[in-house]
């Protein structure tokens, strides 16, 4: 390197990509050691660049990937203390997390959950530059793995799970080998990733959409509801022909009971179906779903040769239960708890009967509805996100459109001065006076740092 | 900075100003020449500075920033 003259010095600097300014005597020595400088770094860069490369193809390749990927927390110290002495080798560290040779197909892989054990050497300081990703992704991964449901290949959030799982991840590997190519480094291992991503996500959605469905059909089929019997029916109830109007020995006593029960039965369906007809496009043109106890009286009438008093009874028989029979008696004010059988008006179902066709397409009007609204909070949400990112991006522009880049700025401003350092150059006077210390004095860059005296 | 003398750089105090000019850096502005002609970059200044008259970190960053403002406001 001695031997170098000036003009050639200056040809192997631009050729390791320096541009040197003027070679003179006094910067010759200087440009000297920084060619040194140079030869020193490319020389570490070539060498990595070989043993990499010469790694790439050995059949080891795979299992010297998995700590890459495998990246238990207590590893990382160890990987720190590696990166510092690599951190001069300005080619690994520059060209970023994916810039290496032989790099594996994504950091996807390791979030499966390989607990292989971290291995020295300098996969680990690359190891270490993924690793905040890769932490992120490990944590991302558990959260979807449980919010999922069937996957069961992924492992779930404790470590205890993972070794299982190495050897699922094993199994995929040679089915990932076979989709890389050789040692292309940074380029190819970037659209891996996002391959492999795309895949992840992907399955995700599949099983979160069939979830879903399986949610929604369940919410259906809830409301659609199970076609509740009344609690008191007794359908195999026959009345035998016995007259029982009079006498009130026990064996009539339980017949009256039934027959009531079966009138009660009755008017419990009419009034359901009453009921269901009015929600469902009301095709009789009723009012509204409480039924006007002459109606109710006449069609029971009608239903069963019972008398009026027997209906009165059931009326009273409702009144006196504490029990939800699913029916509704209404007076004059629908506010009122009626008490006495005079003051009911009308009487309603509690549970109407629909038809199938009705209730699915209610159920589903429901269930689309809450969907929606869940849609709007969200898509109201990211409003307001959207929002607050433009309003600070707007301050941080007009920030930096009053001062300028730079660290110092802020701390000026909030001292009440401008940057003086960035005024306009001034022209300077062909003949320059003899009084120029006074002068510069007062219009020196007084910047903090003690300028000319 | 007219024809001050080079230990009213920042930086470069009485020991440092000797040395600079035994090697014929005896004005402000010829060691203002030799930052222009590194081309203004840091780490090349700062460790000509060094080799040329010893001066440490501090003492070399003061007159690189020092240059350096300069530059800004008058060039």
């Amino acid at each position: 390197m001695a031997g170098l003259s000036d003009l050639e010095l200056r040809r192997e600097l631009q050729a390791l990509g320096f541009q040197p300014g003027p070679i003179t005597d006094t910067t010759r020595n200087v440009y000297r050691n920084k060619l040194r400088r140079l030869r020193g770094e490319a020389r570490l860069r070539d060498d990595e660049r070989r043993r990499d490369e010469a790694r790439s193809w050995s059949p080891e390749r795979l299992r010297e990937e998995a700590p890459l990927r495998a990246r238990p927390a207590a590893s990382f110290p160890r990987a720190e203390a590696g990166l510092s002495p690599s951190a001069s080798s300005a080619g690994s560290s520059t060209s970023g997390p994916y810039g290496d040779f032989g790099a594996p197909a994504s950091p996807w892989a390791g979030s499966r959950g390989l607990a292989f054990p971290a291995r020295p050497g300098p996969l680990r300081r690359r190891a270490s530059v993924r690793g905040s990703s890769e932490d992120d992704d490990d944590a991302r991964t558990p959260d979807r793995a449980a919010a999922g449901p069937g996957r069961h290949w992924w492992a779930p959030s404790s470590a205890s799970a993972r070794p299982p799982s190495a050897l699922l991840g094993a199994d995929t590997r040679p089915g990932l080998k076979a989709s890389r190519t050789g040692a292309a480094g940074a380029v190819r291992a970037r659209p891996e990733a996002g391959r492999r991503l795309e895949r992840c996500l992907s399955r995700l959605l599949l099983w979160a959409s069939l979830g879903l469905l399986l949610v929604f059909l369940g919410i259906l089929w809830v409301k659609m509801g199970k076609p509740s019997a009344p609690q008191e029916a007794e359908d195999n109830m026959k009345l035998l022909p016995v007259d029982c109007e009079r006498q009130t020995d026990e064996f009539c006593q339980a017949k009256q009971k039934a027959a009531l029960l079966e009138l009660l039965h009755e008017l419990y369906n009419f009034l359901a179906i009453q009921a269901g007809n009015f929600e469902c496009g009301n095709p009789e043109k009723l009012k509204s779903k409480c039924i006007p106890v002459l109606e109710a009286q006449e069609y029971i009438a009608n239903v069963t040769s019972s008398p009026s008093a027997r209906f009165e009874a059931a009326l009273t028989w409702i009144l006196s239960s504490n029990k939800d029979v699913g029916i509704w008696l209404k007076g004059e004010d629908p506010s009122e708890l009626v008490t006495t059988v005079d003051k009911v008006v009308c009487l309603e179902s509690a549970r109407p009967r629909m038809g199938v066709g009705c209730r699915l397409s209610r159920a589903l009007l429901t269930a689309v509805t809450h969907v929606l609204i869940f849609f709007w909070c969200l898509a109201f949400l990211w409003g307001l996100l959207i929002l607050l990112k433009y309003r600070w991006r707007k301050l941080e522009e007009e920030e930096q459109a009053i001062c300028g880049p730079g660290p110092l700025c802020g701390l000026g401003a909030g001292h009440g001065t401008l940057p003086i350092c960035g005024h306009p150059p001034r022209a300077r006077h062909p003949n320059p006076p003899t009084e120029p210390a006074a002068n510069e004095a007062s219009v020196g860059p007084s910047c903090g740092i003690p300028g000319f005296q | 900075m007219g024809e001050k003398p080079v230990g009213s750089l920042a930086g470069i105090g009485e020991v440092l100003g000797k040395k600079l000019e035994e090697r014929g850096f005896d004005k402000a502005y010829v060691v203002l020449g030799q930052f222009l002609g590194l081309k203004k970059d840091e780490d090349l200044f700062r460790e000509w500075l060094k080799d040329t008259c010893g001066a440490n970190a501090k003492q070399s960053r003061d007159c690189f920033g020092c240059l350096r403002e300069w530059c800004d406001a008058f060039l």
